[in-house]
């Protein structure tokens, strides 16, 4: 498949900085929200970091512009017609989701690829709201899109795997380095990275170390760039937290995923992290 | 000052710390299989999985040598306090939990036994000193803190390697490139031996009781089969390809 149009729906974080990415690697772009505010304010915040690059002479000023131009704003969902691919960033709600997916199939060609940067609902059933299920898989980028290098492809019960081959050049021509997973809670991040919060919360209560002692040692003994309290803060302890009970939830209430009641003890006090000026450590100055 | 030191235990940690402690002057590393009635200022104790073996070891070591010898063992697999209730002179004991792949780390942490006397403790962190490892003290508890946490993310991406949710390469990529870990938990696990996970996760299990430190299936079987990693040749990525006749690296 030639893909030459990729369309992305929803312009908060991710969704703008997906379009960004895309943008960047000579894709065209057509991004589309309910809002046109919205929309207004994320090319605003687009087109920043797009100039920001110039200055750090990263990009020069004639692909800058080339950039900018490739972009269009909708609100209308059928514009989205002509995109080879389709990646939805909406709001996590299932019944968001299986809305979006249902009108695409109205007004776009059967062979379009949809796909979803959900994080922690099921593939396979956002899929299952589809009339050709084969065509939808997962295609999960991490904050910040534009940088970080992983995406996981998720297959999702129904997925066919020509639809994984198409999503995996895609990500390779977006310069990322995809993963292929099945579609199972957590995908393989936000699964296996659980006990590195989830234990590392129990050693702290437990006193066999402080907060302080924890972080330190992770980076010292095992060379983790940041600790699991400094990252918990970074995140958001409440973000944390919810893919915690998400994946906890998902996997029927194993045991190995079972949140610590201070994590929630965190999230009730309202100190968050970083955002709010304070979590497990303070961020006064 | 000069020090007498014997480490005991068949595995990859001893022979990598025999190695270090024998390259520091005042320093004697004395072979545990010599007549033990030498001056012995230390003994470094390692073994993790097999706790009979661990026990008898320690009683043995601690019948030849004086009461005043500093006692260091590992406590991947029991607390400090339990490897100290095997022995007449307790407060000697002082437990430590590091992997073999010393060059990669900087930190060692250490533990007192309930039973233990902080003279003890201090003697500890000046052995370490010696092979420049800085220490931290933390209370006592299976597997203590980076061994412990560690121990649990390879579990759980032993589960997702044997439930077919993605290649181990893939599971290694992830977590280096989504959540910048130095290094793939299968990979790393390979290199610091699956057989040491293995027992921190048993040992967590027996000492806490709880269903969430269960080991993963797979991570048994390599243990049986001694696929425990790089030492032994294979592990996760050669299971992985065990019906292939070309490994993935």
């Amino acid at each position: 498949m030639n893909i030459t149009t990729i369309g992305v729906i929803g312009s908060g974080t991710m969704g703008a900085g997906i379009a960004q990415l895309s943008a960047q690697q000579g894709f065209q772009v057509v991004l589309y929200d309910l809002n046109q505010e919205i929309l207004t304010q994320s090319l605003t915040i687009i087109f920043k970091r797009l100039d920001r690059l110039v200055e750090k002479q990263k990009i020069s000023d004639v692909s800058c512009t080339a950039m900018k131009e490739s972009i269009r704003t909708t609100t209308v969902i059928a514009d989205l017609n002509e995109c080879q691919v389709i990646i939805e960033a909406a709001p996590e709600k299932i019944e968001i989701k299986r809305d979006i997916f249902k009108q695409l199939e109205e007004h776009c060609s059967p062979e379009t690829i949809f796909a979803t940067n959900t994080s922690s609902l099921s593939v396979t059933e956002i899929g299952s709201h589809v009339e050709s299920p084969s065509r939808v898989a997962g295609m999960h980028f991490f904050n910040p899109a534009p940088l970080m290098p992983l995406v996981e492809l998720v297959k999702g019960i129904q997925t066919s795997q020509e639809t994984i081959d198409i999503l995996k050049e895609l990500a390779t021509s977006l310069h990322k380095s995809p993963v292929i997973c099945e579609d199972t809670p957590g995908f393989i991040v936000n699964r296996v990275a659980r006990p590195y919060y989830n234990e590392a919360l129990r050693v702290m209560k437990d006193q066999i170390a402080s907060v302080e002692q924890v972080d330190n040692i992770m980076k010292k003994a095992g060379k983790f760039k940041m600790g699991p309290f400094e990252l918990q803060d970074l995140i958001g302890i409440d973000v944390n937290f919810a893919t915690t009970k998400t994946v906890h939830g998902s996997f029927f209430n194993e045991s190995r995923f079972r949140p610590h009641y201070y994590q929630e003890r965190m999230v009730q006090s309202g100190r968050l992290g970083r955002k709010a000026k304070g979590g497990f450590y303070s961020y006064e100055s | 000052m000069s020090l007498n030191l014997m480490i005991l235990g068949d595995n990859h940690l001893s022979e990598v710390l025999t190695d270090k402690f024998s390259e520091i002057e005042d320093v004697q590393v004395i072979d545990s299989t010599s007549p033990l009635e030498s001056n012995i200022d230390v003994v470094i104790e390692t073994t993790n999985l097999d706790i009979e073996k661990k026990k008898q070891q320690l009683q043995s070591v601690e019948r030849h040598v004086s009461a005043s010898t500093l006692i260091l063992t590992t406590v991947l697999g029991v607390t400090a306090t339990e490897a100290a209730s095997w022995l007449e002179t307790q407060e000697r004991l002082v437990g430590f939990a590091t992997f073999s792949n010393l060059d990669d780390i900087d930190l060692i942490e250490i533990t007192p036994a309930l039973q233990t006397k902080a003279a003890s403790v201090d003697h500890a962190k000046e052995v370490f000193a010696r092979i420049d490892k800085e220490t931290e003290e933390v209370e006592d508890g299976v597997g203590l803190v980076f061994p412990r946490i560690l121990a649990m993310i390879v579990n759980e991406s032993a589960f997702a390697l044997a439930e077919g949710t993605a290649s181990a390469k893939d599971i290694d990529i992830a977590m280096k490139q989504g959540t910048n870990y130095p290094l793939g938990p299968l990979e790393w696990a390979e290199k610091i031996g699956i057989d040491d996970v293995y027992a921190i996760l048993v040992g967590l299990n027996r000492d806490l009781g709880e269903e969430r430190y269960r080991p993963a299936p797979l991570l048994k079987k390599l243990v049986l089969a001694g696929w425990t990693g790089e030492t032994a040749g294979q592990g996760f990525y050669s299971f992985q390809n065990r019906g292939e006749k070309e490994k993935v690296r």
